[in-house]
């Protein structure tokens, strides 16, 4: 495993992100569709979210009376952060596009970064709904963040590193060795709060109609045009991030370790059905979960921090 | 500035701030310390306190006198092991005293400065004294003066008094862990700007401590490159507090000019009226919350690394290396709790409808105070583009300023600060920008015009009483953390006579200060007995006070013969 030239890290760069941009409404729309299976409806082709971009981008845009410059800027940041975040991950490959530009600790604030100017953005028009996601919103975070930290710390940890990519090297030069118990429990506790990171049951219900449960749709309510279309391909983005996240620091394995066009090429496949596979995973979750009360989070959520901390305590305690 | 007496006691105490950090004995750092302490106490007072303000005053006095007297015990038992008073001969006579004396020290020095700096339990007076100060006074006290008590903990505690045990380096995490956490949930529960800015100075002080408490625990291991590590964070995280909470507290001074109020719920829209305020706070709550690619996400990076620095040391003890981890999860809370606060701070002030008349004819701020705010703004763009090698920097110097050339660290040059990560925030800035551009390229491109309506409330006129307060946007929180919280609330429904419809809803919600209510209501009620007990002896005739002189004499010339 050589580190790659300055003109490799750009191809990388340019493929990878082409990647993300192209998959990202695949995901939700299998997702959806695997959901409506469930619930023995035919359900919508899974190609319809990049349809409904489509009409988004032809349709202009209304704004209320109340907003101020911030609501048209957000939806232009927010996009470029998830993006920005998606170029510091290993993705395809086991190096990072940007090699040194930040670590999955920068991953992590550029997420809070986007949350931050998209609740703003959900406060900027005055409207109760914008106001309840915006709140909901930044609360289940607040739950979520220790979990995602401890768990990556555990990985952190086991490589020595906070770099993403040189984590997936030594994974995938330690094989089935980096499998540890503590690993393993900090696997799932990651994937804990990975459900409500992008916003799914039993914490957020991508789908709903009805405004007084919406979280991340309440934000979006009183976006439309191709400002809407923004943030939705965000929000499609932000998946990938995460799941990128949890494959490149737990189970990197199948990732490019050399840089040849068919190296990259079999990278793409593996990153590909692991995508499709957590795509399904919450198709099955948003089918067969209901959605909890907001008060009963805590205790859920919770539970990634506790699983983390137990981690980390075996690893302190009984090694491996 | 409200008066003379004023204008005449704030260069005295920039001065004397100025002496407490060049002092080099401990009659001089004492004098300084207690200067500053009365010429800020003048500040927070005022000309002419009401009562509120009053309340705030003594509290401030009261706490800042058991700083300087803890300070001061400690202080003479160095003192006396060294035969000196000069901070010089202080480390040799750290190193004769016995352990259990050096511990005593230890907890004196930290909680003389930590009441300084505000850490939980310490810090009852700051988000009393920051409020009721002149908006460029609290900037002031929070960007400059709390850090007189950091700057304490790292000369004393960490340098003079030699490498401790262990548990001084987890003493000061935990200490910082909870301060960040309740700093944070406090200032989440507050709706009066300046309040919950002082409550964000609790919460970076405690960031700060965290970066010190690796440093003491690189200390206790002698492990250079920890301790550079962990200084480097913390006195990196100093510069950025000083830089974006001096910006925040100028950004609310600006906004209670131009709206009368602090209120955040009688606040809102302002963005419109004040567009460079607006812009300048937004710049400063970002930094706060800890978002790349600004100066606060820099040193919170730091931090963060090292504490996961901390956590993989072999040399330590397996419990110290799990309070490191713990800590790293009371960090990553704090971080999402600041960024959940200062959404809500920043949009109940500047965004949707003006909740109340003030705001709704509010003025830009006169020249001057945006070029004060947006200098400040620059500045935490700036650095925050540069990034982790100021504070490498600040660390290198710091440290081999402390252990003289004894330290084998040389200043500038590499090897820079041994993290287990990289981040460049001038590439993550290039990245977001690249992107941003392509996005609004692509929104501009042959773009249909943007049409202005009513936000959509289901059919009626919009009004400000529709949107989301500080109040309920804090809600989810409040019940999530019901158990720090422990909320009063009280619901109050009077309905049309005779129909199930509300004519009026009054909802109040006040929370619980658990460290206040539990420990200092029952103190302040202790010392207050004792002290009406005291009044007996002061009854106000000369000849009784001339028996009392007597009676002491006698007594002292029996114990003394």
């Amino acid at each position: 495993m050589t580190d790659p030239t300055p003109l490799q890290a750009a191809a990388l760069l340019a493929v990878q992100t082409t990647f993300v941009l192209a998959v990202a409404p695949l995901l939700l729309g299998v997702t959806k569709q695997v959901k409506a299976r469930l619930q023995y409806r035919r359900g919508p082709s899974i190609w319809q979210p990049y349809r409904d971009l489509r009409k988004w981008w032809r349709k202009s845009a209304v704004e209320s009376d109340d907003a101020s410059f911030l609501t048209r800027w957000v939806p232009v940041a927010v996009i470029a952060s998830i993006v920005a975040a998606s170029a510091l991950l290993p993705l395809v490959s086991v190096w990072a596009p940007l090699p040194g530009a930040g670590d999955l600790l920068v991953v992590i604030g550029l997420l809070a970064l986007a949350r931050f100017l998209l609740a703003l953005g959900a406060l900027d028009s005055g409207s109760a709904f914008g106001g309840m996601g915006a709140s909901r919103d930044v609360a289940i975070a607040c739950l979520v963040e220790p979990g995602l930290v401890l768990a990556l710390a555990v990985a952190v940890a086991a490589a020595g590193s906070t770099d993403v990519g040189a984590i997936s090297r030594e994974a995938i030069a330690s094989g089935p060795a980096w499998l540890t118990p503590p690993l393993l429990l900090a696997a799932a506790a990651f994937a804990l709060v990975a459900i409500a990171e992008t916003g799914h049951e039993p914490v957020d219900n991508p789908d709903t109609h009805l405004e007084l449960t919406m979280i991340h749709e309440g934000m979006l309510l009183e976006a439309s045009g191709r400002r809407l279309a923004l943030l939705m391909a965000a929000s499609e983005v932000r998946l990938i991030v995460v799941v990128g996240l949890f494959a490149a620091a737990f189970v990197p394995f199948g990732a490019a370790t050399d840089l040849s066009a068919a190296g990259i090429a079999i990278g793409v496949i593996f990153a590909l059905a692991k995508l499709l596979a957590a795509a399904v995973l919450l198709g099955l979750l948003d089918a067969t979960l209901p959605k909890l009360r907001i008060l009963a989070l805590p205790g859920l959520l919770g539970v990634a921090s506790v699983l983390g901390l137990t981690a980390i305590a075996t690893r302190l305690w009984i090694g491996a | 500035m409200r008066s003379r007496l004023d204008t005449a006691a704030f260069p005295a105490f920039l001065a004397s701030m100025a002496f407490v950090f060049g002092s080099a004995n401990a009659f001089a750092f004492l004098f300084a310390w207690e200067v500053m302490a009365l010429t800020s106490a003048v500040l927070v007072f005022g000309p002419r306190p009401d009562a509120g303000v009053a309340r705030a005053g003594y509290t401030y006095l009261a706490l800042t006198h058991l700083a300087t007297a803890a300070i001061a015990v400690a202080f003479a038992i160095l003192a006396s092991s060294a035969g000196s008073l000069a901070f010089a001969d202080f480390p040799a006579a750290a190193a004769r005293l016995s352990g259990p004396v050096r511990d005593v020290v230890f907890v004196l020095l930290v909680v003389g400065f930590g009441t300084k700096a505000g850490i939980v339990p310490l810090h009852v007076w700051l988000p009393r004294a920051h409020p009721v100060a002149p908006s460029p006074v609290s900037a002031v006290m929070s960007g400059v003066m709390i850090k007189a008590g950091v700057f304490g903990i790292v000369l004393f505690g960490i340098d003079i008094l030699g490498p401790g045990p262990a548990w001084w380096g987890v003493a000061i995490l935990a200490l910082g862990a909870v301060s960040a956490v309740l700093g944070v949930l406090y200032a989440l529960a507050e709706h009066d700007l300046k309040r919950l800015l002082a409550y964000h100075s609790i919460e970076n002080i405690g960031i700060i401590l965290l970066g010190l408490g690796v440093a003491a625990l690189g200390r206790s291991v002698e492990n250079e490159l920890l301790v550079l590590l962990g200084l480097g964070a913390a006195l990196f995280h100093v510069l950025n507090h000083a830089l974006f909470k001096g910006l925040l507290f100028l950004g609310a001074g600006a906004v209670q000019g131009a709206a009368g109020t602090r209120d955040l719920n009688r606040l809102g829209g302002l963005a419109r009226a004040m567009p460079v305020t607006a812009l300048a706070f937004g710049v400063g709550a970002a930094a706060i919350s800890g978002l790349p690619p600004l100066n606060g996400f820099a040193s919170e990076w730091l931090t963060f690394q090292a504490l996961l620095s901390t956590g993989g040391q072999t040399s330590l003890d397996p419990l110290v290396r799990f309070a490191g981890y713990a800590a790293i999860g009371a960090l990553a809370l704090t971080a999402a709790l600041a960024v959940a606060c200062f959404v809500k701070a920043t949009g109940m002030t500047f965004l949707a409808r003006p909740r109340g008349p003030g705001a709704a004819d509010a003025t830009e701020a006169p020249g001057p105070m945006r070029a004060g705010m947006v200098a400040l703004a620059i500045g935490c763009i700036v650095v925050g583009l540069v990034g982790t090698p100021v504070g490498a920097f600040i660390g290198r110097a710091a440290w081999s300023a402390l252990a003289g050339s004894g330290s084998g660290i040389p200043l500038g040059g590499p090897p820079p600060l041994p993290a287990l990560g990289d981040y460049t925030p001038l590439l993550v800035a290039a990245l977001l920008s690249v992107g941003a551009a392509i996005a609004s390229a692509l929104l501009a491109y042959r773009s249909a015009t943007v049409r202005r309506s009513p936000t959509w409330t289901c059919g009626i006129a919009p009004e400000a009483s529709f949107e989301y307060t500080a109040t309920s946007f804090s809600k989810p929180l409040r019940l999530f953390f019901r158990p720090v919280f422990r909320p009063n609330t009280a619901l109050r429904v009077e309905r049309h006579p005779g129909t199930p419809f509300p004519s009026r809803i009054e909802y109040e919600s006040a929370v619980d200060h658990v460290i206040e209510s539990r420990v200092y209501d029952p103190l302040h009620r202790v010392s207050v007995r004792l002290s009406q007990a005291a009044r007996r002896f002061q009854q106000g005739t000369l000849q009784l006070y001339v028996a009392y002189v007597v009676v002491a004499v006698v007594v002292l010339l029996i114990v003394a013969r």
